[in-house]
């Protein structure tokens, strides 16, 4: 096709960038047949290069680091506590603190029953549990606690299911004014 | 202050302080994918949107917890849509992966000449290319449905506010309450990992899709098994 000027135009098909340096225009000329161009673009600036490995770095790590990191530390070493076959006991001052979850085998999503016992020096108010994992902030998850008498508290708590599939769950016991241990624990999901 | 409104503001931190510690790393991965997906349209009103359904989803299942004041009984309920949400989540971001890549010809394959009217069809011209804005409001209220430690410790304390309240309709209304600020402390580490990897003036080369694209594919293979063992 020509142009009143005398140039000749042709219909370009489409633009596509190979690499961040070229890119490949695929032109129709006057016979109908496809040609391909390839052209030199500007090469990025410095700084355009160093932010695009920042982005491409960012990505990475958002989408295949981080949740693959998240999941490969191996908390098993930490696991101070068998709460499938039996109590679990902790010292905190000169205070025994035993642990005690049921029903047994412990079970994630599901209602439990938590009782703590403390023999010897008791706090100024009922102890409570938090529950959590290691190394994975689960948000605020508390047990209540009440007097049974004679230094027994019980309650009711769930620990939930963490789709990462981590089995690993940490109930810290704080007494009030005394201070705080931690039963660290596999549940069965 | 009343105890539920600092119930309120310890959730509106939770929501917060779990979004950069944890959203990012289980589900940011979904937010990349989206807005990668959303090549040259901005990201910030299709996100938005996400966020909005997801919250809903969250408000939804606040209020239900807040009415029944039992946790276990129903996530057991809910524990095959979950699954289904993260099959869908995994399936959903292969397929925009493959889409972009431009490696296989999703449109030639499930569109053009395959009975295009064909539910199958249509279904993979929809979900390889979701760009249209509107879509992303469904898209979050299906995914809020994704199984998550901290949503489920945020559900715990809606279903014990259903415990406490004696009026079904306050303890509905202070479920939905918590779940939705819950909901709103995570949307500014989402959003933004929605900006960061939505930056068009990056997104148009090429070769940043070609590696997108790998990444989307391998997160959603990533999401699928988790989907399928959980």
């Amino acid at each position: 096709m020509l142009h009143e000027s005398g140039a000749f135009i042709c219909k370009i098909q489409g633009i596509k960038f190979s690499t961040l340096f070229y890119a490949e225009i695929k032109m129709i000329d006057s016979n109908d047949k496809t040609k391909s161009h390839f052209i030199q673009l500007r090469p990025p600036s410095r700084n355009t290069q160093l932010l695009s490995g920042v982005w491409i770095g960012m990505l990475f790590f958002i989408t295949i680091i981080f949740p693959i990191a998240a999941q490969a530390r191996d908390f098993s070493k930490m696991i101070n506590c068998d709460v499938h076959h039996g109590t679990c006991t902790q010292k905190l001052q000169d205070t025994d603190i035993i642990l005690d979850i049921s029903p047994k085998p412990v079970k994630a999503m599901t209602d439990l029953k938590f009782t703590i016992t403390l023999t010897g020096k008791q706090g100024v108010s009922e102890p409570f549990i938090d529950l959590g994992m290691p190394g994975m902030k689960m948000g605020p998850n508390r047990v209540l606690l009440k007097s049974n008498g004679k230094g027994v508290y019980s309650g009711t708590g769930t620990i939930v299911r963490c789709p990462s599939g981590k089995k690993i769950w940490k109930a810290t016991v704080i007494v009030p004014d005394m201070g705080s241990v931690e039963f660290i624990f596999d549940v069965i999901y | 202050m009343s105890s539920i409104e600092v119930l309120y503001l310890t959730f509106l931190a939770t929501g917060f302080v779990v979004g950069f510690g944890h959203c990012i790393g289980m589900c940011g991965p979904i937010v990349v994918s989206f807005s990668l997906n959303l090549k040259t349209k901005g990201v910030m009103a299709p996100n938005l949107l996400y966020h909005a359904g997801r919250i809903s989803t969250y408000a939804v299942l606040g209020g239900v917890m807040g009415a029944t004041g039992s946790f276990t009984r129903i996530t057991t309920g809910i524990g095959g849509l979950q699954k289904g949400a993260m099959v869908f989540a995994g399936l959903i971001i292969i397929v925009m992966g493959l889409g972009m890549s431009g490696w296989i010809p999703l449109g030639q394959i499930f569109g053009d000449y395959c009975r295009p009217e064909g539910v199958i069809a249509r279904s993979f011209r929809k979900l390889s290319g979701i760009q249209s804005t509107a879509a992303f409001l469904p898209l979050g209220l299906v995914l809020g449905l994704l199984p998550c430690g901290p949503v489920y410790t945020a559900l715990i304390a809606a279903a014990g506010l259903g415990m406490e309240t004696q009026n079904t309709f306050k303890a509905v209304l202070s479920g939905m309450g918590l779940m939705t600020v819950f909901g709103i402390g995570t949307i500014p580490s989402l959003l933004m990992v929605a900006r960061l990897s939505g930056m068009s003036w990056l997104k148009s080369r090429e070769i940043i899709y070609k590696i997108g694209s790998i990444l989307m594919i391998g997160v959603g293979i990533y999401f699928l098994i988790r989907g399928l063992r959980f």
